[in-house]
């Protein structure tokens, strides 16, 4: 049995806790966060401990693992923390807004000898990995021209608006496509370079990012982020895989599930697309976690894997900013 | 009975000619007065189809009384063949890409303004019903001020003289990227100033550029991704696909110019394909250059658009080679 300690009960930590509860060999023994309301309503998921203060929290011997949902700029202080206490570590995407703070917690993490993965969940999201089997089969030959989306409006719902402060989040190229960046550089290929053109704060609260990938093996990929869209957007995400014998599509709102159309007072449809029990992306990284964990394996998204994803997506925002394409140093960490 | 407006056909080296001259048939003022073709089996064959004069040399052609030629040659010979039309003081409609290079595009311009004719460029997706009306849309201002602009233009890869880029001007990138640049340079209402290109021979190996991401900024700031790739696999289920992503401050439109379609499954030859069940365009193009034959007004898509379009191609083209932004040469006239 792996006890697992969360702390951020936000969006993410209450999508984590529902989690732990469907994984046999995991134990949420505790839940932290500074609103005690938040922290009361995810540890009733599973009776665990509240705790207001982080500190506290770790200081019970118990724990093997902190489980990191908290925003972005705060990641590496929280991580280094639970790995000076020895303990493993899972945390949320982006591992963090520089190379240098994301570099420190994977060399901590060694130096303390205890397991490091990020949730780079795109991975684990069935058609996601449908598409990566299906090239893996052959399907389509060499993959060789790759495009995806993730579009939705502005992040207005975050705690103290952290998302739309780039400073905290670094904006949708860092916070959102970089699950694409990611899913390319892991199953697809290295980075060569980057060209990108982002709205960079040029609209009031909409923003729109294009990333163009040229691959060390010479394939292309266009990656798209969007927090551009109207207020009340159905989250979008799609992607084309164009490979030298045929091409795969999926498009998440043409191939979910179930459409449902209510009226209360406004017409509104919704799409919903629910996957079969062992199949929830969320529930099956942190079970792979903590299996790692339980049998002392090598974690399936190392740390220097998450690294790769953020030097691309640091690359794109250079790039944005400069208009210029920007080569990617060989990455050392 | 009223004069017929008499339209010559050079060249059905470009498969467009076909539509065209189907579309003049259902045009009950205009009628096919000749069909010139340097290839004799096919240009008789033609004729006989359209029940029209056969040529081999289109100069003969010119010297009948057309009012005007539409010009399906292969992309190099525009140039000369539009000139000598112009020459003949004929109206000329250009198959798109208008020309291959800056030089030959100037010259047709200059011959057109010389002689008194119009030179107008074949691009029926401005007469298509879905660009129509988001152009409308968009002039109305629902989606507000346009942001940026996410494109592809995905078909399936041409054979013959479209592989030789001595006489397409190029693979892809001069093929697709044309329809898409100059929508975007009439929706957005600015002219081209920057783009960055990556493309390559990466799918079919017929060692020609075949996948291509062009990315441009145009001199208002708006920006745009046009995917000019030549994408499709033989068993895709449609030709071709425009697609159009328009982000606005007040809105989003997505434009898919070609998926008006219905889905047949043939259990006999055991095919899937799609089937498009509004006209594409084509028509909308021809009756407009038959009005500017009728009335020598200035046409709804000009020479210089479509030498404006093709001005991107040429940037991407050298930023490909440079690996870097290249500055749009713009034409002078």
């Amino acid at each position: 049995m792996v006890n697992v300690a969360l702390i951020g009960c936000g969006t993410m930590g209450r999508t984590h806790a529902n989690s732990y509860k469907n994984i046999n060999n995991a134990n949420l023994i505790g839940v932290c966060d500074i609103n005690m309301e938040k922290a009361q309503s995810i540890a009733k998921i599973s009776g665990s401990h509240v705790y207001l203060k982080f500190e506290e929290m770790l200081e019970n011997e118990n724990i093997d693992v902190v489980d990191i949902c908290i925003p972005t700029y705060m990641h590496k202080e929280y991580a280094l923390t639970s790995m000076e206490a020895r303990k493993h570590v899972f945390c949320e995407k982006p591992i963090a807004l520089t190379l240098k703070d994301a570099n420190e917690m994977v060399r901590f993490s060694e130096k303390m000898s205890v397991k490091f993965t990020v949730g780079h969940v795109v991975r684990y999201f069935p058609a996601y990995k449908r598409a990566v089997d299906a090239v893996g089969q052959g399907e389509i030959g060499i993959p060789k021209l790759i495009r995806t989306t993730r579009n939705q409006g502005f992040p207005k719902w975050s705690w103290e608006g952290w998302y739309m402060d780039y400073e905290k989040s670094g904006g949708p190229i860092l916070d959102l496509i970089i699950h694409d960046f990611d899913w390319i550089n892991y199953y697809f290929g290295d980075v060569e370079r980057v060209y990108a053109q982002s709205l960079n704060g040029k609209a009031k609260e909409q923003d729109h990012c294009v990333a163009t990938l040229r691959l060390k093996n010479g394939a292309i990929a266009h990656v798209e982020g969007s927090w551009a869209y109207p207020e009340g957007s159905v989250f979008r995400t799609t992607f084309e895989v164009v490979g030298t014998n045929g091409q795969i599509e999926f498009d998440s709102l043409k191939s979910c599930g179930i459409e449902k159309q209510i009226n209360n007072g406004h017409h509104i449809t919704s799409y919903l697309s629910p996957t079969a029990h062992s199949m929830e992306p969320y529930q099956a990284e942190l079970r792979e976690f903590i299996n790692c964990v339980e049998a002392d394996t090598k974690v399936s998204v190392s740390g220097s894997e998450a690294v790769k994803a953020l030097q691309v997506a640091l690359a794109a925002i250079e790039s944005s900013l400069t208009g210029r394409p920007v080569t990617l140093k060989n990455y050392i960490h | 009975m009223k004069e017929k407006v008499k339209i010559g056909i050079i060249s059905f080296e470009h498969m467009h000619a076909l539509s065209y001259s189907k579309a003049l048939c259902n045009i009950e003022d205009a009628e096919i007065a000749g069909i010139a073709d340097a290839d004799e089996f096919r240009g008789t064959q033609m004729a006989a189809e359209f029940n029209t004069k056969y040529y081999k040399y289109y100069k003969e052609l010119l010297e009948t009384d057309l009012t005007g030629v539409v010009v399906c040659t292969n992309n190099k010979m525009h140039c000369q063949v539009s000139v000598d039309a112009a020459n003949k003081g004929k109206h000329v409609l250009v198959e798109k890409p208008f020309a291959v290079d800056i030089e030959s595009a100037e010259k047709m311009l200059k011959a057109a303004e010389d002689n008194k004719i119009k030179i107008m460029t074949a691009f029926p997706m401005r007469f298509n019903s879905n660009v129509l009306e988001a152009k409308k849309l968009i002039d109305a201002g629902e989606i507000g001020d346009i942001l940026c602009i996410i494109g592809i233009n995905h078909g399936k890869i041409p054979s013959g003289w479209f592989l030789d880029p001595t006489l397409a001007g190029g693979g892809c990138v001069m093929d697709h990227t044309v329809h898409l640049s100059d929508l975007m340079r009439w929706f957005v209402n600015s002219e081209y100033k920057k783009v960055y290109c990556e493309c390559g021979n990466l799918i079919h190996n017929k060692n020609i550029d075949d996948c291509g991401i062009v990315n441009v900024e145009f001199e208002n700031g708006v920006f745009a991704s046009i995917d000019c790739s030549w994408a499709h696999h033989k068993n895709y289920t449609i030709w071709p696909q425009v697609d159009m992503e328009i982000i606005g401050t007040k809105g989003v439109l997505e434009v898919k110019a070609c998926a008006q379609t219905e889905r047949i499954y043939n259990a006999k030859e055991e095919t899937v394909g799609d089937v498009a069940w509004n006209e594409s365009g084509d028509e909308g193009l021809i009756r407009e250059f038959v009005d500017v034959c009728k009335t020598g007004k200035n046409p709804f898509v000009s020479g210089l658009d479509g030498a404006k379009a093709m001005e991107v191609a040429l940037a991407a083209y050298q930023s490909a080679a440079a690996c870097r932004t290249v500055e749009v040469e713009h034409i002078q006239i």
